[in-house]
């Protein structure tokens, strides 16, 4: 049996825990990054929307993710809606007023999912709901698993997400203990926390101190200055969506029907566990490359974290076909390019050009050490465990649960237009899959800011 | 993928006790070792490295309950493999030593893969991603954690001697199933490296 976390740091790491755990380790480890960031002019009618600095690294223009993230998944008590949507409101309000939208703030992030939509306010939901014109389904679907999934992971039932941002430990703490403590609206389902970056600055990264503090096998491999556990950088701005383009609207997927979800888009939430071992003593360098990117890549420098990877850098459907063909595998970002990425021009209805090879997801994933959560009310359905281990929690906002759907299947080679690169499951030519296990997996919809406490009760 | 036991704890308690036994005086190859390193020695007419020290519960006796492989090529490069095969799935405990006298570059492996029904087949580095620099008292190695054939899952130190190469690599696998673990075994044990030169 492994070593648990709380065994592991012992001594006087272990007292410094507190209710954060592990994680008040990030503030012992990390500073808060210096930032570049315009203060916003007012609050942005999106939710979603969380300016966050850049940085060069090797040559590319990269996101600073916020030090800390968390999500707290919970039901809605029983009561009076109407009276919960103002009570929430108001202490949402409370949070807008305290700490300004920026990572030196908070960013709150409300979602909500279809056991939200269908127990509460169903007959709202049937006319105003977003529909996918492209899948001729609702925006929000009820979530499904993906070819590479293990018969194990867990399909979710929330009724909400909350999703809170910040480099400081304390304001999260906060937040958390206004939304879920002092109102009465919620009842906890799962907490999940986090960490992201820190290692810009060059010296051992944030990811490989944290995951070394708690004793995760693999942890020593990880390599200096690596944002993330598996050693690339994933925040390059090339390969998030600008601003506003995850928008339900913006890229004419949605039907807004009445457009009271104008301005909101949709969420994913999945925990993803990660076996470093597996990754960094099976792989090279050059195999890791190949499969974290694609085949063929063989001018990547030795030991680089951060690989180009815009506009001119994306795959084709094509371009996949074709390597698959010559080497028998395929990379995970280029399978996901196809669908990810913009194939043509395309203007907004702000007039906004986005040119083709744009990425449309926005990724607010980060870096935990929960097993699978930090706590969870059900934990013998959750396989809760104290042991760390090294995981991602994936947060990620898209038009609508189809546009994330047509990602997903990608990433196991299923492709737009019914193009199939057949390869067993989670094998090794399938890129990550073969070292990553989805443990849970739930969508939400997010209301745009005006909208965003118990969205549709006051109709 | 590695297995799980739970007698991890028992077997790096012992391994820490056979460690102390080894401490104090000057190192030496252990007298009951001796002759088998010594014979690789003047078998491949260069000088090789005899541990003082092994992970529990393995010795280095060539010859002996634990030798897994005893290999020596046309142009003597060897392996030699020690290896326990825990009871009822508590795990296994592996240590390769290679030389390769008379070169100094790190040799190339061939990698197949299987895909379904495809084979892909290509050449790799034995050993790459150098992560970690770990000194003995005589030597200066490099930590690398992607290796290939007998060191496949291994984390193996590598280091020159006069114009040879050398290794000592050990799986991470229960009961030492991590790398930081399995990097502390191999730092003892480099630690305890004494050199043998060919008689005759």
């Amino acid at each position: 049996m492994r070593l648990t976390r709380r065994r592991f740091l012992g001594g006087a790491a272990a007292a410094a825990l507190g209710g954060a755990g592990v994680y008040e380790l990030v503030d012992q480890l990390a500073s808060a990054p210096k930032r570049h960031v315009a203060e916003p002019a007012g609050m942005p009618a999106e939710q979603h929307v969380f300016e966050l600095g850049t940085v060069h690294s090797e040559g590319v223009e990269v996101v600073v993710p916020p030090l800390h993230s968390e999500v707290i998944t919970a039901t809605v008590k029983p009561g009076n809606i109407r009276d919960a949507q103002q009570e929430l409101e108001d202490a949402l309000r409370e949070l807008d007023a305290r700490y300004e939208l920026s990572p030196k703030g908070l960013g709150v992030t409300v979602a909500w999912g279809v056991p939200y939509f269908d127990s509460y306010v169903s007959a709202q939901a049937k006319q105003h709901l977003p529909h996918d014109r492209r899948a001729n389904k609702p925006a929000l679907l009820p979530s499904r698993t993906f070819p590479s999934d293990p018969k194990e992971t867990i399909i979710e039932h929330n009724d909400v997400a909350v999703l809170l941002r910040s480099d400081q430990r304390e304001h999260i703490d906060r937040a958390r203990a206004l939304l879920f403590d002092d109102l009465h609206v919620f009842e906890m389902t799962s907490v999940r926390r986090g960490f992201a970056g820190g290692g810009f600055s060059g010296g051992k990264s944030l990811p490989q101190r944290m995951a070394v503090a708690a004793g995760v096998p693999g942890a020593d491999l990880i390599p200096d200055g690596s944002e993330l556990f598996l050693g690339f950088t994933s925040t390059q701005k090339a390969g998030l969506g600008p601003r506003l383009i995850a928008n339900h609207e913006t890229l004419g997927f949605v039907d807004l029907r009445s457009g009271y979800f104008h301005g909101g888009t949709h969420m994913h939430l999945s925990h993803i566990s990660e076996d470093l071992e597996a990754w960094y003593l099976n792989f090279d360098f050059d195999e890791r490359v190949l499969t974290a990117f694609r085949p063929g890549m063989t001018s990547v420098k030795q030991g680089a974290q951060t690989v180009p990877q815009g506009p001119d850098n994306v795959s084709s459907v094509e371009l996949l076909q074709k390597q698959f063909k010559q080497t028998g595998r395929f990379g995970h970002s280029a399978s996901i390019q196809p669908t990810s990425r913009l194939q043509r021009d395309m203007v907004g209805p702000d007039g906004t050009l986005y040119p083709k090879g744009t990425a449309i997801p926005q990724r607010a994933d980060f870096n935990t050490l929960d097993n699978p959560f930090a706590w969870t009310a059900d934990p013998k359905r959750d396989n809760f465990s104290q042991e760390a281990s090294a995981g991602v929690h994936f947060v990620v906002f898209n038009p609508s649960s189809d546009d994330f759907e047509r990602n997903r299947l990608a990433m196991d080679g299923v492709l737009p237009g019914g193009t199939k690169l057949s390869v067993p499951p989670r094998t090794r030519a399938q890129g990550f899959n073969s070292v990553l296990t989805t443990t849970h997996r739930q969508n939400f919809l997010v209301p745009p800011r005006r909208h965003r406490s118990f969205p549709l009760a006051e109709l | 993928m590695r297995a799980t036991i739970v007698a991890a704890a028992a077997a790096l308690a012992l391994a820490v006790f056979v460690s102390g036994a080894s401490a104090g005086a000057k190192a030496s190859c252990p007298a009951a070792w001796r002759a088998g390193w010594q014979a690789l020695a003047d078998k491949v007419q260069a000088p090789v490295y005899c541990p003082t020290w092994m992970p529990n519960p393995l010795d280095a006796r060539i010859g002996g309950q634990f030798e897994d492989i005893y290999s020596i090529a046309k142009d003597r490069s060897y392996l030699v493999s020690f290896l326990d095969h825990g009871d009822a799935g508590s795990g296994d405990v592996h240590v390769n030593f290679r030389g390769y006298p008379g070169r100094t570059k790190i040799p190339t492996c061939k990698t197949t893969i299987l895909e379904g029904a495809k084979t892909i087949r290509g050449t790799t580095p034995c050993f790459s991603d150098a992560y970690a620099k770990v000194r003995g008292p005589n030597i200066s190695a490099t930590a690398y954690h992607t290796n290939q054939d007998a060191d496949q899952w291994h984390i193996l130190l590598a280091w020159r001697y006069r114009s040879s190469l050398y290794t000592v690599s050990e799986h991470v696998i229960v009961p030492y199933d991590s790398s930081t673990r399995v990097l502390a075994n191999l730092r003892k044990l480099l630690n305890g490296l004494v050199l043998l030169r060919p008689q005759g």
